[in-house]
């Protein structure tokens, strides 16, 4: 039966082709297929809220509490900031200190930064009661994630992220917190704290004790705990060195659009040309891409318009633009103002 | 004639919705939904631009047109933004406008978008043919520009001042980059059998979607019981100024089918520029830009 052969071989060798492909599809470097294009259309920016300015209030020396009322707010989680927009056009990030289910208002702290860039200055003395104010958001870069215990390290202001999350632990949650400041007159919600927290908080103020001690907190901090710091600089790179092996680290910058140190030099890897460029300070990326790529689109370069979204193939971003979304942002960035985080960033061009 | 350059950059304008009422031309829902037509195509329509723009950039070859075409780009992202922020406003007063914007969306990211071609001839030519197509549009663009601008009608008929500083700083930067679209389609192409075939295509489309939209609007606006309307409609408001007249529209069409047309001969920049000069929505943008290059 000649024929009979035949067929079965063909399908023996049908079968076979079928199972090789099937194995030689999935290792293929093609398969998933690589993102589409965005969609032509259907994004809208994130909408803007006008509200209402009920209050401003000094709870601290140098800090000023603000109540924003509107109605039907998005809710937030604690951890969560809001990007307040100044009369004067500026745009700055606030913590939001109040509480997570109250849709009718946001409540936010500004501490005055003497020599800082004048958002803090606006906050303090141009902003009155009574006045309208736009607000986008609320973002959450900071949230309280699941852990057996919890550490938390407050240094001034800082305190205003870690406050709802301290109201949101469960009862029987382990947890302490340590909030650190200049003076204790400069250091707010400390009666709040002293309520809620009990023996579990250690307040310490420069002028009296001097430094904290990182080192006995940190004594018993073990694998599973998670940390969470939010505070100047040298507090955080101090926290960042003691953590121990296992434990999980979370950290607030203050002022998420404008490191201290300023502008850093870092690397991009353009994954599909195959070559790095190097990103002095200064220099955004978009102009460091486009020595290689001259017909890369862009145009507002202030991160706006959205022409030159790219997505991100590896690396941590520092977006500093007002229109992606929290869903965009997790896989793509404005070259034109956002920056690397570390030293190395990876697009896909 | 009028032939002075100015240079092209986007404006990072914000509008807020909340006093604007559902009719904003008040007690005629007829045009407020004539021109809340916009607000249905542009967002789509717009993106669409840019993202063909983007795959024409590497074709260009003049430096001068290149950076016109990257400030197009620029104000077309934001005027498909802006636009884009009406829609939750219609929806909140009870007239959802997803079923339409659903249809204009299939049209220019399936039926306009990039089909699977073989690089090379193919890809090309469709690319020149969409170039074409929103020189066409452009001009459209530009002639409903100039016209809000100098619509009086609007401001004595007592219309939203928010809505009418979307619709002029929008028709400004419309008047304002009228050449760039025609220039860009001359330098890659420039033939006049396409500029043609592409003008009676974007001109049928845009009849069909407007009258289409017109009539989703007034169907489905939940204040109107028994909406009556027709072209004759169109006619009138446009002898009252409320709307572009039927005649201005028609001198339109021989203009651009001319063989010695260049937009910069039509309308003017100087109303454009003074109104830019003068919108709330472009002095706040203006206002705003040192800030965002300090944050920057």
């Amino acid at each position: 039966m000649p024929m009979l052969r035949t067929v079965a071989v063909v399908a023996g060798a049908a079968l076979l082709t079928r199972r090789a492909l099937r194995r030689r599809v999935r290792t293929s470097p093609l398969w998933p297929l690589p993102a589409l294009d965005p969609p032509v259309s259907g994004r809208p920016r994130a909408r803007a809220l006008r509200l209402l300015l009920t209050a401003h209030e000094t709870i601290a020396d140098g800090v000023v509490r603000l109540r924003l009322e509107g109605d039907g707010l998005p809710r937030w989680t604690p951890g969560a900031h809001l990007d307040l927009v100044l009369p004067s056009g500026l745009v700055r990030q606030y913590s939001l200190c109040g509480d997570p289910g109250d849709t009718s208002s946001y409540t936010i702290a500004a501490r005055l930064v003497e020599d800082g860039r004048g958002g803090s200055r606006e906050v303090h003395e141009q902003l009155t009661e009574g006045m309208e104010l736009e607000v986008r958001g609320p973002r959450n870069r900071f949230p309280l994630a699941e852990a057996q215990s919890y550490v938390f390290v407050a240094g001034g202001i800082g305190i205003t992220p870690v406050l709802p999350m301290l109201r949101a632990l469960p009862a029987h949650a382990e947890w302490r917190l340590l909030y650190c400041g200049r003076t204790r007159a400069s250091m707010p919600f400390l009666a709040e704290l002293g309520e809620l927290a009990g023996d579990r908080l250690t307040v310490v103020a420069e002028d009296e004790e001097g430094r904290p001690d990182l080192d006995a907190l940190f004594a018993d901090v073990t694998a599973g705990t998670a940390v969470y710091c939010c505070g100047p600089g040298g507090l955080m790179d101090a926290v960042a060195e003691r953590m121990p092996e296992g434990a999980a680290l979370h950290l607030e910058r203050f002022a998420p659009g404008a490191p201290a140190d300023g502008d850093a030099a870092f690397e991009v890897e353009l994954r599909r040309t195959g070559r790095t460029v190097a990103v002095p300070a200064g220099t955004s990326v978009l102009a460091a891409v486009r020595r290689e790529l001259p017909d890369l689109a862009y145009s507002c370069e202030q991160g706006f318009c959205g022409t030159c979204q790219q997505r991100v193939l590896a690396g941590e971003v520092e977006h500093r633009d007002e229109l992606l979304t929290d869903a965009e942002r997790a896989d793509s960035m404005l070259i034109c103002v956002s920056r690397a985080r570390g030293g190395r960033l990876v697009l896909d061009l | 004639m009028e032939s002075e350059r100015v240079p092209l950059k986007a404006r990072n304008v914000s509008f807020s919705w909340e006093d604007t009422p559902l009719h904003w031309v008040p007690g005629d829902p007829f045009t407020t939904h004539t021109i809340n037509v916009l607000h249905l195509l542009l967002p789509a329509g717009e993106r669409w631009f840019v993202h063909v723009y983007k795959q024409a950039l590497p074709l260009i070859e003049d430096e001068r047109l290149r950076a016109d075409v990257i400030g197009f780009i620029g104000q077309e992202a934001v005027h498909s933004q802006s636009h884009d922020e009406v829609l939750p406003h219609l929806r909140e007063q009870g007239l959802d406008p997803t079923p339409y914007t659903a249809q204009v969306d299939w049209f220019f990211e399936k039926l306009l978008g990039d089909r699977t071609l073989p690089p090379g001839r193919a890809r090309r030519w469709w690319l020149l043919e969409r170039v074409a197509l929103i020189a066409a549009i452009e001009h459209y663009t530009a002639f409903l520009g100039d016209w809000v601008l100098g619509a009086a009608e609007l401001d004595r008929r007592g219309a939203d001042p928010t809505m009418l500083d979307l619709l002029r700083w929008h028709g400004a930067e419309e008047v304002e980059h009228r050449s760039v679209a025609f220039d860009l389609f001359q330098h890659l192409d420039g033939s006049y059998r396409r500029r043609a075939r592409t003008w009676a295509t974007a001109f049928t489309a845009l009849v069909f979607l407007w009258q289409r939209g017109v009539r989703f609007f007034m169907e489905n606006d939940p204040t109107l019981t028994a909406p009556k309307y027709s072209v004759k409609d169109f006619h009138d408001r446009g002898r009252q100024g409320v709307l572009p007249s039927t005649g201005a529209m028609l001198r339109s069409i021989p203009r651009y089918l001319g063989r010695g047309y260049h937009p910069s001969h039509e309308f003017s920049t100087a109303q454009a520029v003074a109104y830019l000069e003068a919108s709330p929505a472009a002095l706040a943008a203006e206002r705003a830009e040192p800030s965002a290059r300090e944050a920057a």
